[in-house]
């Protein structure tokens, strides 16, 4: 266990913020899911008395005798927010009186840094460039990522859960979040700092990040692997794509029908499904593929050092 | 009906929030007070640096001024200062009555001219308007009324009330010319007043001037009133940022920043406005002895300072570092990673210099690197790794001959332009036509003239480069004529156990490898017979090894040079007959090479073309081809011109230095196995062999090792620390131990280690043998390696900007160019070239007695100013000044060590006596100047002073006769008027001892009289009335010192005890 390498990472600081999010955000995941369980509490409590549904207005507690019915923002939000706002403040002062930026040293073209990484907040979108082609992680991907956000509140047909913390009444929603964002984007981000040393090469946390290090690694096509590649004609460019487009829309497929499945599991569910509209579902069903995409093929590079499934003179995925 | 008390408090509105608050708020305020902190002191360390420099620096002019001002006291109290201030009081008392005169004058005058002064513009504005009216108005009338008008202006009156002598004031009106005239008339008088008042007192200042001198004069260090200045300064500075900035030579009148340097902020003990030169700081004065943390004391070196205004050069330049940073040490001095030009390390200093002086060998300043960079050349590392300036003769040789073809190329075609443009001139239509045609052929022509002389030129520079070309090993084509068989094996296992202080590195070599190495070379030598000796006289062989000037260059044991080999063991592994043709001529080479056939040249290649086989300076061609040939040994042994007899003696002593039975190595019978010939070919490829030795095949084979000429700026990431980084970034030495400098994962920590152990970088590492890296062990000792890592580190892009650089022209190129020769044939082995170093010869034993001091070869300090260069030139060419009598020495035939003949091409040679002549800032060429012929008189009186017995000159001077010439001590006075400059000989004859201390030659012969020198002894009688100069009218008589002259006097000398013979009788 190389204690100085793994020391010489964290203390960097260009990855305190990464550090920080090691801890920050399974905080706020809990800090938030405990809030939603509360509340999917008070629901059922409220459901279960339709007097008290009546009278009660705020959200969080159920309301008491002898309480305010109302609480005004001023001071009662307003004084939370400014102790929110100077402890940011103090944090934010202490880190920059501590913390400089590495100014590093001149630039130059003959000589580029190893390993060479994006700002922490572009590591996920770095280390997609393992396993696709460079257009479809650089331009593709982060185009779907964006326009999906974009579309998220006009795919959203569940018309509950606004405006106070459930889990029960968005389990969809917030899974698909989670999974999305901690799962692929933070884990990535946490890969490319932590994980990713010298020529890119995969190193455990503690492994001294050796530049000679020299690993043996050979990826392969799918079409090359096993009895694939037995298959007539598959190494001429019209197999591989005609066997790249079926395999492909074999996983499309396949992730359909699994999505489909959990849009219309529970009552709930099917509830809210039969509120989309076909166009809308169609959406969601191509973005959440995709985004299923991901996973399957990092799986699929780094359990069975795959390197494309579909091989085009145009574009490799 | 009351409300029931609520069951629990409301969780939000009961719930105050003011005690979080107030900690944090509280929390906000510290970190701003931090932040305040931080911003003010901790950003800006050097702040405290400049307090703690005001109380040291304080507290220590307060010492000093106690110091200088008691020194003071006893200076003024002295008699010549006394006596001083006495005249300067009598000079100020004298002036005194005259003064308060001139002074009240002044004073009235100045009161009356200001009087004037303010009148004045009044009546010229008044007049020259009119005036200009006047050349404005048109027609004659018109003109004629203005000019009445100016007329009447003229008159005035103007009215003015003027102060008089007595104080009065008197009213006067001045016309307009009376205005001006008594204008500057009062004028005029200032002037003279001031200038009477100046005169007045010339004497006292001068006085006053002597007085300050007196005092500055007997006085070390600052007066006390200049250290009090200081001190109230001191305590008046500015706690501020100071820096130097220079800016480049404006472009377009656009000066760019090209510098800024804040290093003094901290190092505030070298700013000079601050701490005057005159103020010497250190560590131990400010009392801050054994502090590390003291950055006060003032630069260590002023005289480097001298030449390096830090004013236009600034710090980092030289030593490295940030000089931007200011926000902490390790970023002042740029030592982290992402500062590319770190600070050098203390022992390092020198490296800084290299950045612009890497075409300088020696350096005054910078004896580490200086050191360095001879190690660099005398242990032959540019065989293998190309280093800009170094031995780069082959390189000129390639480019030379690229220039002839393209330049015979360039002739060829203007011939055929020139036929071309006749032929059109003939067939041209008109007259004009054919003219320009011929006109076009005429400049080709003129073109081509040109072009041949400079293809001979050329010519010339090939030739001298071949001869320039050495290689640092001998060569290895002899070795069957040379070397004992067994011995070789032997050697190459470990050169260094075989002698210790060999320039052969030690390559880490298998058994196999120095077998296939062996049989290699010994298969591929010439086969060649040389002319078997007689044997010599050891013991005479002894003593002349020792006193002819061998010993400037080799040792024997521990006694004598270290620039050549030593010869300790010599006699185990040589082979007799070929050391004496060695001794003999070292250049004698016993095949030619012709490097256009690549090959040796054998007594076959002559027979086919009928030719005999003699090669020489005069047969340097090949018979073959015609291109010229290698016909010499590339080696930098001079011939000393030896007899053979002499050689052989010599030889038969060098053969008698064994330390064991040669017999005893053990037999290598492979070294005749033709199968192991291929693999040693090869090895010889692979290790590079050929870059220190002459090798058949491998003549020209280029260098394997990396160039080292920028190695200093060559990226971190790019120098190989292999397996060893990350025990260098975390600061274990390759042996596992602990760093004591810490990480070493930088240029320094490269080269240190890389020099101690070339192999080092393969620890750990699993290779095939000829994967391994191939460096050889050179074997350094450590202040070595320091010198090295010194020089590389300084190799680099320089960080000075560019208007700073060294590039020298004229004399200064001159030395540059002068120190490298010098080196390369080592000079310094017999004579002494610098002042405060002594020649090798001079360290030896033997010389220490006081009989043989006078034996040591002359010293060359100030030889340009002495020596005529026309003459030095024939000299370095012919040491022997003669064609038929070579052994011996041309000047000092007296003298055992012999002066011996390098065969320098007309390129050193040339570039020798410009830099003797620019090292004593002689102009080139020289113009002797006019020696005035002597009277018949002046003749007879020269003669009686040459021949004084107070001043017997010719004693100890060489006179050609041998007997006497065997004990004299110094040149002949034949030579003279060639070989030496007048100025210079009248110099040295009034004092020999200052120009060269310890000299034979007797001090004080001349004594100052009035305005003239003259003998100090007894002056002969017919020098009564000679007004002319004694040591001006010898040196006359020296240049026109002819032989009839010569034994004129001889006959008149009283015989010495050594000029037994009669002849000089004979003569009379």
């Amino acid at each position: 266990m190389d204690w100085h390498q793994l020391w010489e990472i964290t203390s960097a600081p260009d990855n305190i913020p990464i550090v920080a999010m090691l801890f920050l955000i399974p905080f706020y995941v809990w800090y938030g899911l405990r809030q939603a369980l509360a509340n999917d509490r008070l629901l059922a409590q409220l459901e279960a008395d339709p007097q008290m549904a009546k009278s009660h207005h705020r959200k969080i507690f159920p309301w008491k005798e002898g309480w305010e019915r109302e609480v005004h923002t001023w001071p009662y939000l307003m004084r939370i927010e400014l102790l929110a706002a100077i402890i940011v403040t103090f944090i934010l002062m202490v880190w920059s009186i501590t913390l400089n930026a590495p100014l590093e040293e001149p630039a130059n073209p003959n000589l580029t840094m190893n390993p060479a990484k994006a700002p922490w907040y572009f590591l996920g979108l770095q280390e997609m460039l393992v396993y696709f082609d460079p257009w479809i992680a650089g331009v593709l991907m982060p185009t779907l990522i964006i326009v999906g956000l974009m579309a998220i509140p006009y795919l959203d047909a569940n018309p509950l859960g606004n405006g106070y913390y459930t889990f029960r009444q968005r389990k969809f929603a917030i899974l698909a979040f989670c999974f999305g964002f901690i799962v692929l984007w933070v884990s990535m981000i946490i890969i490319g700092t932590f994980i990713r040393g010298p020529g890119w090469m995969w190193f455990w946390p503690g492994q001294t990040w050796d530049h000679n290090r020299l690993v043996f690694e050979v990826n392969r096509d799918l079409h090359e692997v096993g009895l694939f590649s037995w298959i007539p004609g598959i190494h001429s460019v019209v197999g591989k794509i005609l066997f790249g487009a079926i395999v492909v829309g074999a996983y499309y497929a396949a992730a359909g029908w699994l999505i489909h499945k959990l849009c219309t599991a529970t009552e709930f569910n099917r509830k809210i499904f039969g509120r989309m509209s076909l166009i809308q579902y169609l959406t969601l069903q191509f973005f959440l593929t995709t985004m299923l995409a991901l996973p399957v093929k990092m799986l699929a590079r780094l359990l069975f050092r795959i390197k494309y499934v579909w091989v085009t003179p145009w574009f490799n995925t | 009906m009351p409300n029931p008390p609520p069951v629990e408090p409301d969780p939000i509105t009961s719930k105050s929030l003011s005690g979080p608050v107030l900690v944090s708020s509280l929390l906000l305020i510290v970190s701003l007070v931090w932040a305040l902190y931080d911003e003010f002191y901790g950003l800006r360390p050097w702040k405290n640096y400049q307090s703690r420099f005001r109380a040291l620096y304080s507290s220590y002019l307060q010492k000093l001024r106690g110091q200088q001002a008691e020194e003071e006291e006893k200076i003024r109290a002295s008699e010549g200062y006394k006596k001083l201030e006495e005249q300067w009081r009598a000079a100020r008392e004298a002036i005194a009555p005259r003064e308060s005169e001139i002074r009240a004058e002044q004073n009235l005058t100045e009161r009356q001219l200001a009087v004037l002064t303010d009148l004045l513009p009044t009546a010229r504005g008044l007049v020259t308007s009119l005036i200009y009216k006047l050349e404005t108005a048109e027609g004659a009338s018109a003109k004629a009324k203005l000019q009445r008008e100016v007329e009447e202006a003229k008159k005035g009156p103007f009215r003015a009330r003027v102060p008089q002598k007595d104080d009065t004031l008197k009213d006067v009106n001045f016309t307009y010319d009376e205005l001006i005239s008594e204008y500057n008339r009062l004028r005029e008088r200032k002037a003279a007043l001031a200038s009477q008042i100046s005169e007045l007192y010339a004497r006292a200042n001068r006085v006053q001037k002597q007085l300050d001198e007196y005092l500055s004069e007997r006085l070390a260090g600052p007066r006390a009133s200049d250290v009090e200045r200081l001190q109230s300064s001191a305590k008046r500075f500015n706690v501020e940022i100071r820096q130097i900035h220079v800016l480049s030579t404006p472009t377009f009148g656009v000066p760019e920043t090209v510098l800024v340097d804040r290093c003094q902020s901290c190092h505030i003990g070298m700013d000079a406005n601050l701490v005057p030169p005159t103020v010497t700081l250190t560590k131990a004065a400010l009392g801050v002895d054994g502090s590390t943390d003291a950055p006060f004391t003032t630069h260590p070196n002023p005289d480097l300072l001298k030449i390096h205004d830090p004013k236009r050069f600034g710090c980092s330049p030289c030593h490295g570092g940030n000089g931007r940073a200011t926000t902490s040490v390790v970023k002042g001095h740029g030592r982290h990673k992402y500062w590319l030009w770190p600070l050098f390390y203390r022992e390092n200093f020198d490296a800084g210099c290299q950045q612009c002086h890497a075409r300088d060998l020696v350096l005054e300043h910078a004896p580490t690197l200086t050191a360095g960079k001879e190690l660099f050349r005398l242990r032959g590392c540019m065989g293998c790794h190309r280093f800009q300036g170094f031995d780069d003769e082959d390189e000129q040789l390639r480019a030379v001959q690229q220039e002839i073809l393209q330049q015979e190329k360039i002739r060829r075609e203007n011939e055929l332009e020139i036929a071309r443009s006749n032929e059109k001139g003939d067939a041209a239509a008109t007259n004009e036509e054919a003219q320009r045609w011929y006109r076009r052929a005429q400049r080709l022509q003129a073109d081509n003239n040109r072009i041949d002389a400079s293809l001979e030129q050329l010519e010339r520079r090939s030739q001298g480069l071949l001869r320039e070309w050495k290689k640092i090993g001998p060569n290895l084509k002899e070795v069957r004529l040379k070397l004992r068989k067994e011995w070789i094996p032997v050697w190459l296992e470990n050169p260094h156990t075989w002698r210790p202080t060999t320039k052969m590195p030690r390559f880490r070599l298998d058994r196999d490898e120095i077998e296939a190495l062996s049989a290699f070379l010994w298969q591929s030598g010439i086969r060649e017979r040389i002319p078997q000796q007689p044997r010599g006289n050891p013991v005479r062989g002894k003593e002349l090894f020792e006193t002819r000037g061998c010993m400037g260059c080799h040792a024997v044991g521990e006694t004598g040079g270290t620039f050549a080999a030593n010869l300790s063991r010599l006699g185990e592994k040589a082979n007799y007959d070929y050391i004496v043709r060695w001794i003999h001529n070292p250049r004698e080479r016993t095949l030619p090479y012709c490097p256009y056939e690549k090959r040796d040249l054998t007594a076959e290649d002559y027979r086919k073309k009928g030719l005999p086989f003699v090669f020489g300076p005069e047969n340097s061609r090949c018979p073959n081809d015609g291109h010229e040939l290698q016909i010499q040994q590339m080696t930098v042994m001079p011939n000393l011109r030896l007899t053979w007899e002499e050689a052989r003696d010599i030889a038969s002593y060098l053969m008698t230095l064994r330390q064991e039975n040669p017999d005893s190595y053990p037999a290598a019978p492979f070294m005749n196995d033709p199968k192991l010939k291929e693999r040693g070919r090869f090895l010889v490829r692979h290790y590079g062999c050929a870059g220190c030795h002459e090798i058949a095949g491998y003549e020209e084979e280029g260098r394997i090792g990396t160039e080292l000429t920028n190695e200093g700026s060559k990226p971190i990431e790019r120098l190989d620390f292999a397996l060893l980084t990350e025990k260098a970034k975390r600061g274990i030495l390759p042996d596992g131990s602990q760093s004591p400098r810490g990480k070493w994962y930088d240029h320094k920590g490269f080269f240190e280690n890389k020099l101690g152990n070339p192999a080092t970088y393969d620890q750990g590492k699993v290779k095939e043998p000829l994967e391994r890296l191939r460096m050889p062990t050179p074997n350094l000792r450590p202040d070595e390696i320091k010198g090295l890592t010194t020089m590389l580190l300084g190799s680099m892009d320089p960080t000075i900007p560019e208007q700073f650089r060294y590039r020298p022209s004229g004399p200064q190129k001159d030395i540059q160019d002068g120190w490298w020769i010098v080196a390369k044939y080592n000079c310094v082995g017999c004579h002494q070239l610098r002042a405060t170093e002594p020649s090798v010869l001079m360290t030896l034993p033997r010389y220490q007695d006081p009989d043989w001091k006078e034996q040591l070869p002359p010293p060359l300090v100030g030889a340009g100013a002495r020596l005529n260069p026309d003459w030095m030139q024939q000299f370095l060419e012919n040491p022997a000044l003669s064609e038929s009598q070579l052994d011996r020495n041309g000047v000092r035939t007296y003298l055992r060590a012999r002066m011996p003949t390098f065969n320098f091409s007309p390129d050193e040679i040339r570039k020798l006596v410009r830099f003797f002549q620019a090292l004593s800032s002689q102009p080139l060429p020289y113009v002797p100047p006019k020696v005035e012929p002597l009277t018949e008189r002046e003749r007879i009186l020269a003669r009686q002073l040459f021949t004084h017995p107070a001043a017997p000159c010719l004693k100890c001077h060489m006179t050609g006769e041998p007997a006497h010439d065997r004990t004299a001590t110094a040149p002949n006075f034949l030579t003279a008027r060639e070989r030496l400059k007048p100025a210079w000989t009248e110099r040295w004859l009034l004092d020999p001892g200052r120009i060269q201390p310890g000299t034979g030659m007797p001090t004080g012969l001349f004594r100052r009289e009035g305005d003239r020198w003259i003998f100090s002894g007894p002056t002969p009688a017919g020098f009564r009335d000679y007004r002319g100069d004694h040591s001006d009218l010898l040196v006359r008589y020296m240049f026109t010192f002819t032989p009839e002259e010569q034994r004129l006097l001889l006959g008149r000398m009283p015989a010495s005890p050594g000029s037994g013979s009669g002849e000089p009788q004979g003569k009379k």
